[in-house]
């Protein structure tokens, strides 16, 4: 023990802040609202100990949680392809000798920057109210614009584009990915007269597939999680009609516009589940699809 | 928000310097003592912020071992952070208030009664009784009222002017409201409409529901709502007639509209109607967004005239359980509705002070749009009915499932009959959780 405490000590006196950090304000208060899940904690007084009422509550009576679920599920099916799809076109634009390169790349990815921020939600309320920019373009067009934010029926859509707008870090992690394909197996298919369609279903997207998983399971989670612009669009309240309900704002109201600090616990558990469950499909799925340059076999 | 003014910026210039020695020569004994620094939370608007600010700058030069910092929010966001400061016990020491949302405060014991401080810190003897009465809950004093207040329809009095129509501002009835509205909506440019459209307004109802006899629409007990779905169905049908007669916007525009608080939103202030429903402190706030002069009505009425607004306090300044000095929290309290140089500030912005002395002074010196709220409020004497008990728990949940359920109808998704059960179901459920 001595002996290794000689060895180690100096290491962990390093990680310490990262390890105080790590155990009281992320395990901390994980554990803590495990525990919160299954009482009944008004945040005012003391948690009353219920079992699992909140649990059964929510999978049988609660229809907003079910609906959270719709709007949630809507979206991450939604953007994460779109979202991937868009970065990949744009990171192969990019991928090229042309001039001034790197000004283009840091201008597609200033939306990410500026994405997760309030302003640009905002903005987008804007952009989308009923005489706002888009519109007055639909207009021009010749169409008249839907009510974009109070029509139930478009406005999941908004936030979805939001999503897709910002494609900037996928974006760069595929330039990154374009870039370490060998130039040989593309001049190897040139010989045998492969077009640019068979080029990068043969050679581009199994080359790129390990990065294409990365951002996969990366943009799911984030997509899962997606509260920001989702509160400021909606009102804070999932308006119109629930239709932007989001599971992390429904949580996010349980918790502190109706003091229900332990249903929305237990609201908080079941998305961690879920998040879980999708990205261990993800790994299970990916040894039929993702292969690595290194292996053999 | 912490705003620096001259005094507190040369308190912490001295204090930096660590130089005692130098301020007691200047004669300001302040330094050498200890300073209770007290938060004061409210919801406000643009010009409620600046007086109140303004008020706290007047108290910090009065009492120089308090220093008052204020913070502030918009209504609906007011009420999230402070859960979250309830989870962290780190409330503001002075907390506002308002009745409909009290009682569950009182009651989770979120704040502490001002019974002990009366006669000490805080002076009630010249509080009017229905202020100090609406203040207790549960047999103690737990709320001092800022001023008195009551619903308003708030018109832009040009485009009521142009539009060729009268109307009494105190009998007026629904019907009124729907000759008056359509002819703005016919007398406008296209886009410019009669009335704001009530169909999502809990409040709203919550007058419609007391005309029609209801004092409050949960039953006594709490546990149950009082109301019926036909009354809703009446309610809705009564706001579709007004819509399809043109007099207010689009149903769509309307949806868009639906639970937002903030003055900015509203039809009058924005152009797009001639007619919003507010309360009466907010007058004041609404005038000051605004070009065209403002005009007050009571809510209208149904053809018998029933009363289905009342008088009531219009927010409480409270005492919340994590103050760091109660001692001072109730000193600038105290001042906040007694202190003269401080009341003349804040005005009517609030609602009638509910002191009588106050009252008095502030009457020489008031704004246009204060006196057209002094005039409404001195016109409906009469004509409203008595305070509603305080709401139960889950009566914001409740508004909130109001606002979001009464969108179906304003988008034509679901028949009104349908959309009335399906609130009441919802209703129903969240009280019995509550």
């Amino acid at each position: 023990m001595r002996k290794f405490l000689a060895k180690n000590a100096p290491g962990y006196l390093f990680l310490s802040p990262w390890l105080l950090g790590f155990f009281f304000l992320a395990i901390g208060p994980i554990v803590t609202s495990f525990y919160l899940s299954f009482t009944k904690y008004d945040i005012a007084t003391p948690p009353r100990f219920i079992g699992i009422e909140h649990y059964e509550y929510m999978f049988v009576w609660d229809a907003r949680f079910w609906q959270s679920l719709k709007v949630t599920f809507a979206y991450v099916f939604m953007s994460v392809p779109g979202t991937l799809i868009f970065a990949l076109a744009v990171a192969m634009l990019l991928d090229r000798q042309i001039r001034a390169i790197g000004t283009y790349r840091a201008l597609f990815y200033l939306p990410s920057i500026l994405g997760g921020s309030i302003a640009v939600a905002i903005l987008w309320r804007q952009l989308f109210s009923n005489a706002g920019v888009i519109n007055s373009i639909v207009e021009l067009v010749g169409f008249e614009g839907p009510y974009w934010l109070s029509d139930p029926d478009y406005s999941l859509y908004t936030l979805v584009i939001l999503a897709v707008w910002q494609f900037g870090s996928p974006m760069l992690i595929f330039l990154a990915g374009l870039r370490a394909i060998p130039q040989e197996l593309y001049e190897a298919a040139e010989i045998d007269a492969a077009g640019p369609f068979r080029k990068f279903f043969a050679i581009t997207l199994p080359m790129l597939a390990p990065v294409v998983f990365f951002n996969l399971v990366l943009q799911m989670i984030e997509a899962f999680k997606t509260f920001n612009s989702a509160f400021i669009i909606s009102d804070g309240r999932g308006n119109p009609l629930d239709s932007l309900l989001f599971f992390t704002l429904y949580l996010y109201n349980e918790a502190f516009s109706f003091f229900r600090m332990g249903y929305a616990s237990a609201l908080a558990w079941v998305l961690l589940a879920i998040i879980g469950f999708f990205t261990a499909i993800a790994f299970a799925t990916s040894k039929y699809w993702v292969h690595y340059e290194n292996e053999r076999g | 928000m912490t705003r620096l003014n001259r005094r507190k910026f040369m308190s912490r210039a001295a204090a930096a310097a660590g130089a005692t020695a130098a301020a007691s020569s200047f004669g300001l004994p302040a330094f050498g003592q200890e300073v209770s620094r007290i938060r004061h939370g409210w919801w406000g608007n643009p010009e409620r912020d600046r007086r109140t600010f303004e008020v706290i700058d007047i108290f910090n030069g009065k009492h120089p071992n308090i220093e008052v910092v204020g913070e502030t929010l918009g209504f609906n966001d007011y009420f999230t952070r402070l859960a979250t400061q309830i989870a962290g016990g780190n409330m503001p020491d002075c907390i506002q208030q308002g009745y409909g949302v009290m009682q569950e405060y009182v009651d989770r014991g979120t704040m502490i009664p001002l019974t002990e401080f009366v006669g000490n810190t805080i002076d009630i003897s010249d509080v009017d009784e229905s202020g100090l009465s609406a203040g207790t809950f549960n047999g103690e004093l737990y709320g001092l009222t800022i001023g008195a207040n009551t619903m308003a329809t708030v018109f832009n009095t040009a485009l009521v002017e142009a539009s060729g129509e009268t109307f009494d501002s105190v009998t007026w009835t629904y019907d009124d409201l729907k000759r008056v509205a359509t002819a703005i909506s016919g007398s406008t440019p296209d886009g410019v409409y009669g009335t704001d459209d009530s169909t999502a307004d809990w409040g709203a109802f919550g007058v419609f529901a007391g005309q029609n006899g209801f004092l409050s629409v949960f039953s006594d007990d709490g546990e149950d709502m009082s109301i019926d779905a036909d009354l809703i169905i009446e309610y809705w049908n009564m706001w579709k007639e007004m819509r399809d007669a043109g007099a207010t916007p689009p149903g769509a525009d309307s949806a868009g509209l639906a639970g937002q608080a903030d003055l900015t939103v509203q039809g009058v202030v924005t152009g797009q109607t001639a007619i919003t429903y507010a309360w009466s402190n907010q007058i004041v706030g609404i005038q000051g967004l605004m070009q065209d002069k403002v005009g007050a009505a009571m809510r209208p009425h149904l053809p018998g005239g029933e009363p289905g607004q009342s008088v009531q306090p219009s927010q409480f300044i409270c005492l919340s359980r994590d103050t760091v000095d109660a001692e001072a929290a109730t000193t600038y309290m105290n001042a906040f509705i007694h202190d003269p140089d401080m009341t003349a500030v804040l005005g009517m912005e609030r609602g009638i002070p509910e002191v009588s002395s106050v009252r008095q002074m502030l009457a020489p010196t008031m704004s246009e749009a204060e006196a057209t709220t002094v005039e409404y409020f001195d016109s409906i004497q009469g004509h409203v009915g008595p305070l509603a008990p305080p709401n139960p728990a889950g009566a914001r949940e409740i508004e909130e499932a109001f606002e979001r359920i009464a969108v179906n109808i304003l988008l034509e998704r679901q028949s009104i009959e349908d959309t009335a059960n399906q609130f009441l179901q919802e209703a129903r459920g969240i009280l019995r959780r509550a």
